[in-house]
This record gives C-alpha cells, structure tokens and sequence, in this order.
C-alpha cells in the first residue's frame, strides 16, 4: 500500500514515459503473483519490467517474449523466477519501510491486547521477525514498541524474536550500524532517539533497541525447530515465503498459525498474498495495510 | 438534546433551499458514458465537454498534470480526452459538477474529503460489482457516489448539530454514523433517506443512503446495500477516507454484509480480496489527484 512510503524513483518515472507497457509484462506479472503471492498492480509494472530489463541485460536476452521462455521452460525457470523477485523485492529492506504495519501494531494491535490485560497472565508482548535479513525490520518493531512503553506498553515487556536462515545476515543485524539509505524512512527524531553516529554517514543501533531484539539462526523449512515458536501476538515475514514453492508456504503458514496467540496477527510484504493458501487466517485490513489475523477464542470461529 | 423523529428530520429537510442546477451537459454525458466503451463515440464526447467551459478547461488542466502527461501534453479537448480515459472523463465530470452542490461556506466537513471518499467509493461499488458478476455495475457507481449525501442535508439543515458530530468523528478518530449517534441522536443515514425521498430517488438508491450502516436493516436491494457497505469500509481503510484514519482492523469477511451478498453472488468466494486490495491502492492516487485539482481550480475561480 502506498502511503508515503514510496521512493522518489518511482514518482519520476510514472509520469516520465507514459508509454504502454508492453502486455507481455502483465503475463509476468500474473506468473510472478501465481509462484510467489507478489502482486504488482497496473500503475507499478514499470518497476517488474524494470527488473526484467535488468535480468536480460545480465542474459543477453533481447526481448521481454524471448525472457517469457527463460521463466517458463522447465530447466532454469525456477532459478530465474527467483533472480526476478530478486530484482523486485530490491531495496525493501530498510528502516520503517511500511509505516502503515508499524501504525497497525502501534494504533490497534498494541491497543488491543493492553484492552485485555485482565486475560493474560503475564503482561508481555511477543513479536516474531521471520526472516528478518540484516535486523532493519526487527530494530524496526522494537523502536516501534520502545514508542509506547511511557505510554500503551507502561508496565509491560517487550519481546521480538528475529530469526534468519542466513549466519551472515544475523551477525550483520546484530552489529545493527546502517547507513543513510536504510534509513531514508527513518524520521530524523528517531535517529537521534534511537541511533548513535558511527562513523561517516553510519549510525548504531541504541543498546536500548538491542536489548528488545534476540537474533536466532532459524530455518523456515525446519518442521521440528519452528514448533518452539510459541506464544506469539505477531508474526512479520516479509518477501520471505515468496521464494518458497507452495507446498512449503502452506506448512510454514501453518507454523505460523499454531505460533501464534489466538487473536495475533500476521504481516506479510506490502504486496504480498496468502491466497489459497490457507483458509484457516482471516485477511483483515488496517488504515493502508492488510494482514492476516488468528481468530481469538472468543470469536469462535475457528 | 431530544432526538428528532423521522417526520421532523423529514420536516426540516424539505425545507432546504433548492441546490444549485446541475450542468445541462451531465446527464447526457453520463449516458453516453455508461455504454460499452467501444460504443462510445469519442467525438460525441469531445463535442459535449467542449460545450461545458468549465468541464472541458477541467479535463485539460488534469490531462496536463503530472500525473497523466505525456512527454507533450495535450493542448486539444480531443487529446485531454484521449489521454483520460473514458472513466477518468466521468470522474471530473462529477466532481466538477458536485463540487458546486453547496456554496464553500456551508460545508461542516472538508469538501474535498467528501467527494474524495464518494468518488472512491463510486469506483470501489463499480470494481466489486464487476468482480462479482453482479447485473448492473454502472448503478453500483451510482449509488457509491450518492451514498452518503446525507452529509449535505446535514451541512444544510442541521448546522448546529452537525458541528459537534464532525468534530468529534476527527477528534476521536471514530466512524462518523458513531460520533452522528452519539451527539445528534441520529445520522446522515436519516436525513440522506429524508433528501433522497424528496428527490425522488428509486427505491433501491433510498435503501442504500438508509442503510449502508445498518445493512440487515435494509427493506429492499439487500446486496446492493450490503456492496456498497463493504466497498465504503474498504474506502475507508484504503485512504479513501473522510480525511483521517479510523485505526481499527475490519474483517470484511465476517461482517453481515459479505453474507448477504455470498449468498446472492456465490462467485463472491472466490475474489481475491489482497489482490483486489493492491489493485484499488493504485487508483486512491488518481483519485485524490482529481478531487484535489478540481477543488484547487475552484478554489482559484473564486
């Protein structure tokens, strides 16, 4: 969703062309979105033939028909597909890229549970960042929540989980120095806040946000580690699934769904979808964003 | 405060002044708009803009905007026009004619934001019914558009109550047929029904501006109530909003109105409503270029 999260780019180049985008771009497109769940609406091809432009420089392929057969013909199509999510999904991962989630954690989510202190045992909440890459998306909910604990959270705990594949993201996320371009989003009362200078143009992770954030090696496709996620009140897993074939998505969704509180939340990517491939969630829309919500007992409809 | 009965709010309607005469040039130009696009004579249609000074110096202010121009803008009706698109023609159409409903002192909310969330909502009723298959989109887009004009009865008849109701609705970011109830004692839903039996809009127009907040209490045209329910709460959480944004999660699904028209229009099951979603977030910003270009013209006019 787009609210004024979109990079200076993307602007210029809408209104720059204006040039029909080739249809061939909208059978990608549909491609992309049956394999991954990533959905690139009419008005932002441009940025999927942007990426394809790329790949077939990279190929020596001349036209977007002939890079059709490099993503549809059986030997390399799978490999490729995921070189063009590759290109899409680039420059997602920084600082407060979807301010609409952040505000649904914050304005609802967080709202919601401390409205139902009395039910819980403990007063604590528990944010899982599944595939958080190199930290930017768990510093963010932790700054997020860091807002809120004089306010909503006064008296509560704070928790997030942030779990990647890779060794090297982790030891990188927990270093936790990024440079201007990850926090381009990152308003300027944050960075002074939260962040300390590093350096030239660098800037360190407060130990105040480190101390919310565990990082944990963590494989998604790993069926009897992912049963020790529990307790969870939200799960964010954004432009992860969509590498997985859908056979593994619906298990890993289903992690999910068992990791969860009743009543907790799931985000995925801002383009993303889970559709058909789990019945068991309830897509819900917050102002700018949707998600994916574990019904709460009390509803019972489960 | 003792609440009006609905023969006083029905008294007190009537009583509005004539609103201003709409163009001549609409009526015949909505209709023309209203057949399958390849039907439509762009001539035709260049012919009835051009007639209109007002329309036709809209349609090429927003052709030449940002947003829609080309590398060389259109300087012709003929080219504004073409550039458009048929759908977006229609849609400065009413807002040009619209705009001029009340004179800009008597709007207790921000105009701009009114005809934003209709216009949007016109659209979001026209998407859904296509969608579904349902048997008349263009009346959908109609009743979107006049949903909820029980906001200009209140602007004119109800001043003094109505002040309070807007700003409490913005202050505590809350719907507006809430802060209505609270503070009036009773909503835009009674006096659009009041307005709209003057006029002697249809039946199903008056259910859906009766009951697209109480939808099961609809007495006719249930599933169009129950679209034009589910495509305002989308608005709403789509920024298409009156302005501000309600922070709440909506599950679409679960509400009464998906029910009503599952059971009318069963294809409903099988819309993907993230995709239609991510589809719907590119044309809030073409939407809102609209409003706001014909409201700062009007503003300029003035």
């Amino acid at each position: 969703m787009t609210v004024g999260t979109q990079p200076e780019s993307a602007k210029i180049a809408t209104d720059g062309s204006g040039e029909p985008v080739d249809p061939i771009f909208l059978q990608i497109r549909d491609l992309v979105y049956r394999t991954s769940g990533i959905f690139q609406p009419e008005g932002k091809l441009y940025l999927l033939a942007g990426g394809c432009a790329r790949r077939m420089k990279e190929l020596g392929v001349r036209t977007p028909r002939e890079y059709w057969g490099n993503l549809t013909v059986q030997a390399a199509r799978d490999g490729e597909i995921r070189e063009l999510l590759n290109e899409i999904t680039i420059g997602e991962t920084c600082l407060f890229r979807s301010q609409p989630q952040v505000d649904a954690l914050r304005k609802v989510i967080v709202k919601g549970l401390v409205a139902e202190e009395v039910r819980r045992a403990v007063k604590r909440v528990r944010i899982w960042s599944a595939g958080c890459s190199t930290g930017e998306e768990p510093y963010t909910l932790a700054i997020s929540l860091l807002e809120e604990s004089e306010g909503l959270l006064k008296g509560w705990k704070a928790e997030i989980v942030a779990t990647d594949l890779n060794d090297r993201s982790i030891e990188t996320a927990k270093a936790g120095i990024y440079g201007e371009y990850a926090l381009r989003f990152t308003s300027d009362y944050f960075k002074q806040k939260y962040f300390v200078p590093a350096g030239e143009k660098k800037f360190h992770v407060s130990d105040e946000v480190k101390k919310l954030v565990t990082f944990r090696r963590l494989n998604l496709q790993d069926n009897s580690k992912i049963l020790f996620m529990k307790g969870m009140d939200a799960i964010f897993c954004c432009n992860v699934l969509i590498y997985f074939d859908s056979v593994s998505k619906a298990r890993v969704i289903k992690h999910f769904f068992s990791s969860l509180n009743f009543g907790g939340y799931l985000f995925l990517g801002t383009s993303e979808s889970l559709f058909q491939l789990n019945d068991q969630f309830h897509l819900v829309h917050f102002p700018g964003t949707i998600a994916y919500w574990k019904p709460s007992l009390k509803a019972g409809r489960l | 405060v003792t609440t009006p009965t609905s023969a006083q709010i029905g008294d007190r309607v009537k009583r509005i002044e004539t609103v201003p005469a709409i163009p001549a040039v609409l009526l015949p130009l909505l209709e023309l708009l209203k057949m399958p696009a390849d039907q439509v004579s762009i001539d035709e249609v260049v012919r009835l803009v051009a007639h209109d000074k007002a329309i036709a110096a809209q349609c090429l202010r927003v052709a030449r905007s940002a947003l829609f121009a080309r590398a060389r803008p259109p300087e012709s009706i003929q080219g504004a026009v073409i550039s458009l698109g048929l759908r977006r023609v229609e849609d400065i159409l009413l807002t040009c004619c619209l705009g001029q409903v009340l004179p800009a002192n008597e709007w207790l909310l921000d105009p701009a934001a009114f005809w934003t969330h209709s216009l949007g909502c016109a659209m979001v009723c026209r998407k859904f019914a296509e969608r579904i298959a349902a048997a008349d989109a263009e009346k959908a887009y109609t009743v979107g558009l006049l949903h909820d004009i029980g906001f200009l009865a209140n602007c004119l008849a109800f001043t003094k109550e109505f002040g309070p109701a807007v700003e409490r609705a913005t202050r505590e970011q809350i719907p507006f047929d809430e802060a209505e109830r609270a503070t009036m004692g009773f909503t835009h839903c009674d006096t659009g029904r009041a307005l709209a039996e003057q006029w002697n809009f249809p039946d199903d127009v008056i259910q859906v501006i009766a009951h697209h907040h109480t939808v099961k209490g609809s007495e006719t045209a249930h599933s169009l109530v129950a679209l034009v329910h589910l495509s305002d709460l989308l608005c709403r959480m789509c920024g298409l909003g009156y302005g501000y944004c309600e922070p709440r999660g909506v599950d679409l699904m679960d509400d009464a109105a998906w029910a009503i028209l599952l059971k009318e229009y069963p294809s409903l099951d099988g819309v993907d409503l993230a995709r239609f979603t991510f589809e719907l977030d590119e044309s809030v910003e073409g939407i809102r270029d609209v409003v706001s270009s014909a409201f700062s013209s009007a503003a300029m006019r003035s």
